[in-house]
């Protein structure tokens, strides 16, 4: 291929209208030409946009993770179990939209010296990997328990007798602030602990992938991913959890009740009349802590809540599984199939490798997969869901409290177009005049603020980000870049190409998420509430997909999202179920609408809209 | 229902390997396949037997008999002589009713079940010892009177002169009663090739399949770009799919048995020949002759446009592959001492990119 190249990240236009947009993110986020090495830097980098977890803008107080991620990740490659040739992912945003870049080492010696260091370090994980797994286990629940505890409220008018009685000497106002401060350290231990393991899960991740690419060339990444993907998986366990309250609903007799068209809290209301709803619910309570802090979305947004904040989704998901288990349907996953399918994947190819050196670097690669592999699937459980949804509750508490005080209109939605720095700046201000006894400023300041940053952030979904700006390298070695977004030739190629064409497209290119071909009427999904609406045989088009989505799944006939690749979640479950899937097509959800007729082809990528319907 | 010794008839599935001395060999061997799990085009044999009552009934055996004591010592002139006397008699001779009535109800069933009237045919001779080609074939034979003179033809054609000598080297006698065999003539609306593994590089994961319209020669002799499919062996996905641009198809000339070429429509050439479901039962079916011979095996088949699926898919013949079977194997990998080393090495050498 030609030396081509994507537009400099320097020459992207500003949108119209969104003056000031730089002030909703932090200022080393901005192309900046301000200093001339930095800026030569990023024009020789190859900047791709992050649409896998971030599909769309960004909300200013959201970039918490995006910046928590940026430290974590980068410093375990650098400074922790020193990846040799490779340095951090650095970030930036334009438009509202983040891309990141891989920084590799290029001198030789700088990368031997490395080498050692990486040995010792990493191979002490990969050694202790189980036992050190146990104690991050540990570690993170404490952290999350610690979270749960904390609670956001207004400001007394008056102190408690016991701040005097006890000689605690510490008022409200100082609590408040320094309560935020822990909530927001949590959050970032909390991604601190994300990367313990998952860059060298990863590396042991790409190193079998492509020793297996070595001994068996072009073997599917579907193939490999069955070859060792955890059974006992943390991620199925909230739909389990709903398959169990099902079955329970059905053998005592409730299920007519549960199917009624009632609200979730109405339905528990009934329920708590009669005994076998009150066993029912006592259940329920069980499997919602923490199973039901699972998120309806990825959890990198603050609006993906969780099951826990809105009972009607997991009761939705019961009834549509009562429903399948009357219609004599399969649900959930077949586990026994799975490790029987697995086992014999596992035992064909061990036959299939003809030399014993072949088979020594597979039964290596594949040990150290599989060693890793439980961390690699299950870290969303905690990380993502667990502690995100319930920290998003506690950043609710505080919009609670500052929509109460007038410093913002609706503490659900204004809260998070505020940078964080700027709460903690908020709530000085706030608990200062509590203190002082005078009105803030806050009421007369934000509104304003908070509304123009509404209406750029409006301006920002209306655009589409390119999928990369800069100069491709020769090689990458990051461990992410390749594994998770899955930046190869064939994508790069790919997005080269839709940098030029545009306009009525008919055929949209993603990865192979999941085999087969198959034809249908779209369903296109912005949200988890939208799942009601599906209907039978239909194709799943969405953003991307939650494991909490899984109920629809025995539904749909295939799916296709918008980001991911082949080890994203909508790819792993649709494998699970046998459904067609393409992955990370970019724009699925904008080019098709629901009710097109579209063929989907989860071999090859391949997604053609056959006809479209009339609007 | 009779021992199947005694019958006129038997369907390939009735039989195996081992009754080779009932339907002749070629017969046998398709019995053979198919209790594998090898799929081939349907079809029944019509036994040894069946030929032994056909020229007792009509008289056939004792005039030759007498013909051949007239006529003295074995020269090339009298067998000559002797081979054009018994094959005159025998495509003269009136089929006996009950073996005509036997062949005919088959014939029926292999209609019914294509949902054909008068579906076409091969006509296959299959002796009990193995000749060559020494005797004939006739392909797409349609029709209750054509396939009765035919299947005479066939058991008249162990008279020429070349099959009486060939016997006669390897002490056989005169009198030879031979199997037929009557497979429906796959009407091949695509075939194509499968070799049980990957061509390009000899890795054993993976089939190969080439695919095109019509006729196999297609595909055989290089006359088209087939669709290309390189299929996961072990979960039968498919790793790779090339579309081919497939122009001419063969076919058989209307109601002949010679071949000629027609260009494909457009729209027929833009699309795959095959769908998904043919492919994996392909792939399927390559496995079981894999495994059944034990090593890589190169196999033509068709997919027959009368049959549904997936009786459809037929095997119309295999044999082992030639390159890679013979090639030493060595290894694909560099030797590391653990895995630590192998993680090392791969992030040292990262994903070329361009």
């Amino acid at each position: 291929m030609a030396a081509k190249t994507f537009m400099d990240p320097h020459d992207v236009p500003m949108i119209p209208g969104t003056e000031g947009w730089e002030k909703l993110y932090p200022y080393q986020y901005q192309f900046s030409k301000d200093d001339p090495e930095r800026a030569a830097f990023e024009s020789s980098q190859i900047w791709y946009y992050d649409g896998l977890h971030y599909p769309e803008p960004h909300f200013p107080f959201d970039m918490i993770w995006d910046e928590a991620w940026s430290l974590a990740l980068s410093q375990y490659n650098t400074r922790h179990v020193i990846i040799p040739p490779a340095m951090g992912i650095d970030h930036r945003i334009v438009n509202g939209y983040v891309y990141i870049t891989p920084v590799g080492i290029a001198d030789p010696e700088v990368i031997g010296k490395r080498i050692p260091l990486f040995m010792e370090r990493a191979g002490y994980y990969y050694q202790n990997w189980d036992r050190l797994y146990e104690n991050w286990k540990k570690k993170v629940t404490a952290l999350i328990a610690e979270l749960e505890a904390v609670n956001f409220t207004d400001l007394p008018e008056i102190e408690d007798i016991s701040v005097i009685t006890e000689g605690k000497g510490v008022g409200s106002g100082y609590l408040l602030l320094k309560k935020y401060d822990d909530v927001i350290n949590m959050g970032l231990l909390n991604w601190q602990y994300h990367f313990e393991f998952l860059n060298l899960g990863y590396a042991a991740y790409v190193t079998f992938i492509n020793t297996c690419n070595q001994i068996f060339p072009g073997v599917p990444i579907a193939t490999l991913t069955k070859m060792v993907s955890g059974i006992d998986v943390v991620m199925y366990r909230p739909d389990a959890e709903l398959i169990k309250l099902a079955k329970l609903a059905l053998d005592t007799g409730i299920d007519e009740l549960i199917l009624k068209p009632l609200k979730s809290a109405d339905m528990m209301a009934e329920l708590a009349k009669i005994p076998a709803g009150q066993k029912w619910l006592a259940e329920l309570e069980q499997s919602r802590y923490p199973w039901f802090h699972i998120s309806t979305g990825t959890g990198w947004y603050h609006h993906h809540i969780s099951w826990n904040d809105n009972l009607d989704i997991p009761f939705d998901a019961i009834k549509m599984h009562i429903n399948s288990i009357k219609a004599g349907k399969e649900v959930g996953r077949p586990t026994e199939k799975l490790i029987e399918e697995r086992d014999r994947i596992v035992e064909e190819y061990r036959k299939l490798i003809k030399t014993d050196d072949d088979r020594e670097a597979f039964e290596q690669v594949l040990g150290v997969a599989r060693t890793v592999f439980p961390y690699v699937e299950d870290h969303l459980f905690y990380i993502e869901h667990w502690f995100h949804s319930i920290f998003w509750g506690k950043i609710r508490q505080v919009g609670q409290i500052l929509q109460n005080a007038g410093f913002i209109e609706n503490a659900d939605e204004d809260i998070w177009f505020m940078k964080r720095d700027e709460i903690k700046q908020a709530l000085w201000d706030y608990s200062t005049a509590w203190a002082t006894g005078v009105k803030a400023r806050g009421p007369s300041y934000w509104p304003k603020i908070i509304a123009s940053r509404k209406s750029i952030y409006e301006k920002f979904k209306e655009w589409s980000p390119p999928p990369a700006l800069g100069v491709p390298p020769d090689t990458v070695t990051e461990p992410f870049t390749i594994v998770l977004w899955g930046v190869t030739t064939d994508v790069l190629s790919e997005w080269l190409k839709g940098d030029s064409a545009e306009g009525e497209q008919n055929i949209l290119k993603g990865s192979p998420g999941s085999s087969g071909v198959v034809e249908g009427r779209a369903r296109v999904l912005k949200n988890v509430e939208e799942l009601a609406d599906l209907q039978e045989g239909e194709i799943l088009v969405a953003t991307t997909t939650s494991p909490s989505w899984a109920p629809a799944f025995v539904k749909i006939a295939g799916a296709i999202t918008d980001v991911g690749g082949p080890m994203c979640h909508a790819a792993i479950v649709c494998r699970e179920y046998g459904l067609p899937t393409v992955v990370g097509t970019g724009k699925g959800t904008r080019l098709i609408k629901t009710g097109d007729l579209i063929r989907i082809d989860g071999d090859s990528g391949i997604v053609e809209i056959l006809e479209r319907v009339n609007k | 229902m009779a021992e199947k010794s005694e019958r006129l008839t038997l369907w390939y599935e009735e039989t195996d390997g081992s009754d080779f001395p009932i339907v002749g060999k070629k017969n046998a061997n398709l019995g053979e396949m198919i209790k594998t799990g090898i799929r081939t085009s349907p079809g029944f044999s019509i036994t040894i037997g069946a030929n032994e009552k056909f020229i007792v009934e009509t008289g056939i055996k004792e005039k030759i008999s007498k013909y051949l004591e007239e006529l003295g010592e074995v020269s090339y002139e009298t067998t000559k002589k002797a081979s054009a006397f018994a094959m005159s008699l025998i495509e003269a001779a009136v089929m006996p009713a009950e073996i005509e009535k036997d062949i005919l109800v088959n014939y029926k069933k292999l209609c019914d079940l294509s949902s054909t009237d008068n579906i076409p045919v091969a006509v296959r001779s299959s002796g009990a010892i193995s000749m060559p080609g020494q005797m004939e074939t006739y392909l797409n034979i349609r029709g209750d009177k054509d396939l009765i003179e035919y299947v005479k033809k066939c058991w008249a054609s162990a008279y020429n002169v070349e099959a009486i000598m060939y016997r006669a080297n390897k002490g056989v006698g005169f009198l030879f009663n031979i199997g037929v065999g009557i497979p429906k003539m796959v009407n091949s609306r695509v075939s194509g090739i499968i070799f049980t593994l990957n061509t390009l590089n000899g890795d054993p994961s993976k089939i190969s399949l080439d695919a095109s319209y019509g006729l196999g020669e297609a595909v055989v002799s290089g006359l088209v770009t087939p669709d290309s499919f390189l299929v996961d062996k072990v979960t039968l996905d498919i790793a790779k799919t090339t579309l081919g641009s497939k122009e001419t198809q063969c076919v058989y000339r209307e109601g002949c048995s010679d071949i000629v070429q027609v260009e494909v429509p457009k729209e027929k050439q833009e699309k795959l020949c095959v769908s998904l479901d043919e492919v994996k039962e392909l792939c399927r079916l390559g496995r079981v002759i894999e495994d059944y011979y034990g090593k890589h095996y190169d196999i033509e088949f068709g997919i027959d446009g009368d049959l549904p699926f997936p009786e459809n898919v037929i095997i119309l013949q295999v044999r082992p592959e030639s390159i890679w079977n013979k090639k030493e194997v060595t290894a694909r990998t560099e030797k590391k001492k653990d895995p630590m080393e192998r993680i090392l090495s791969q992030l040292l050498t990262g994903v070329k990119i361009k």
